[in-house]
């Protein structure tokens, strides 16, 4: 009994003994002391069990196992101590995950709603700048009503655009400046200064002629003196491969052969 | 002194080049104008090509506002393709031209015609109608 109950105390003590340093967790050391508790109670019985049939003195022993004993006791009150104070922070740990988490899906739904309000409000602020761009277009090429129904009058009673209501095949009256006009023009009289009547044209055209009034009024630059400077044509410059008197000089032979071509086209003035 | 001179001659030769070229564009409205050219080779003439693009600005608003003929633009703006301007040193393209101009000239004189005709027609009735 004696062997065997030592053997199994020095089978424990290691088991004890590793008990106490192993464990970590509070877990394995309320086990551990638990195990320890088990079995100094364990041997306490036995040894009093032995005593009673022996009647030998091991005083000794038994107070070292019974302060083992307390003293483990003691250890695990306070180990329990400490679990539950343990379990009362994981309580409140789970607690405050619970908010975390509320929060968290809180922020997210905000973070939705914050993208999708970006997303209308750069959709309509792209639509404001094409809008805006539009009306800067609009007010660009705006143009004084009074002055498109001035225009629209001037090439319409001058029968520039519209045939006017008298005509018949045989007027020769066009929608482009004829030969006479362009002939009696600045281009003409330019370089013809002297055959203003000559040609053959004219004394059949005697009503256009009448006419040639009305054919230089339109032409308002020269009759006005409201040329702003900045109206003038763009760059005078010798891109054209050609100086402007020679160019000039075109037109003079344009000129004074259109006759002859138009005869043969303008049929219908005789 | 010498400066302003200087200014009124420019000035002078300014207002002449506008006048020159405002009636160079116009006449460019005349198809049969537009075959002579042709048929003289001055489309053929790369200066006067690009003079044809010079001229592009009489589309400008400011510009374009001293127009009389304003079709002339159209025919410049068609005169920038060298495939039309081949196809002008034919007489009967310039015919062609011509006549369409002339028949879109009568465009609303045409139209007059007709609601007048149509007025009349409603005033007869209206007439019978009313004996």
């Amino acid at each position: 009994m004696a062997a065997s109950s030592s053997g199994e105390k020095e089978k424990e003590r290691p088991g004890g003994g590793l008990g106490a340093a192993g464990g970590n967790s509070t877990r394995e050391r309320l086990l551990s002391a638990l195990e320890d508790l088990e079995v100094l109670s364990r041997e306490l019985i036995e040894m009093l069990a032995i005593s009673r049939n022996q009647k030998l003195l091991q005083s000794g022993e038994e107070n070292q196992v019974l302060e083992l004993l307390i003293h483990r006791d003691g250890e695990f009150q306070e180990l329990m101590k400490l679990a539950l104070n343990q379990g009362k922070i994981h309580h409140e740990m789970q607690l405050l995950e619970k908010e975390v988490e509320k929060r968290d899906s809180d922020i997210q739904q905000l973070q939705k709603q914050l993208k999708e309000a970006e997303q209308i409000l750069a959709t309509a602020v792209y639509q404001a700048k094409e809008k805006l761009k539009s009306i800067e277009k609009a007010r660009k090429g705006a143009i004084s009503s009074e002055e498109i129904i001035k225009y629209a009058h001037r090439i319409s009673a001058s029968n520039a655009v519209c045939a006017p209501l008298t005509w018949v095949p045989g007027d020769p009256r066009r929608p482009y400046p004829t030969d006479l006009e362009m002939r009696s023009g600045l281009l003409g009289q330019m370089n013809n200064p002297s055959t203003n009547g000559v040609n053959g044209h004219l004394p059949g055209d005697a009503l256009a002629a009448g006419r040639l009034p009305d054919v230089l009024a339109p032409q308002y630059p020269w009759q006005s003196n409201d040329i702003a400077m900045n109206m003038l044509p763009p760059n005078h410059s010798n891109d054209f491969l050609l100086e402007p008197p020679g160019h000039n000089k075109e037109n003079e032979d344009d000129v004074e052969v259109m006759s002859t071509d138009s005869s043969s086209s303008s049929s219908d003035s005789d | 002194m010498a400066a302003a001179v200087a200014m009124e001659t420019d000035d002078a030769g300014n207002r002449l080049r506008f006048q020159l070229e405002l009636e160079f564009v116009q006449c460019l409205a005349n198809p049969n104008y537009l075959n002579f050219l042709a048929q003289r080779g001055y489309f053929k003439d790369k200066a006067f090509v690009n003079y044809l693009k010079y001229l592009l600005y009489w589309k400008e608003p400011e510009y374009a506002k001293y127009l009389k003929y304003p079709q002339c633009l159209h025919m410049l703006e068609l005169l920038q393709y060298e495939h039309f301007r081949k196809e002008l040193v034919n007489a009967q393209c310039a015919k062609f031209i011509d006549e369409q101009q002339i028949l879109h000239w009568q465009h609303y004189s045409r139209k007059r015609m007709r609601l007048q005709q149509a007025l009349v027609e409603q005033q007869q009735q209206n007439n019978t109608a009313g004996k």
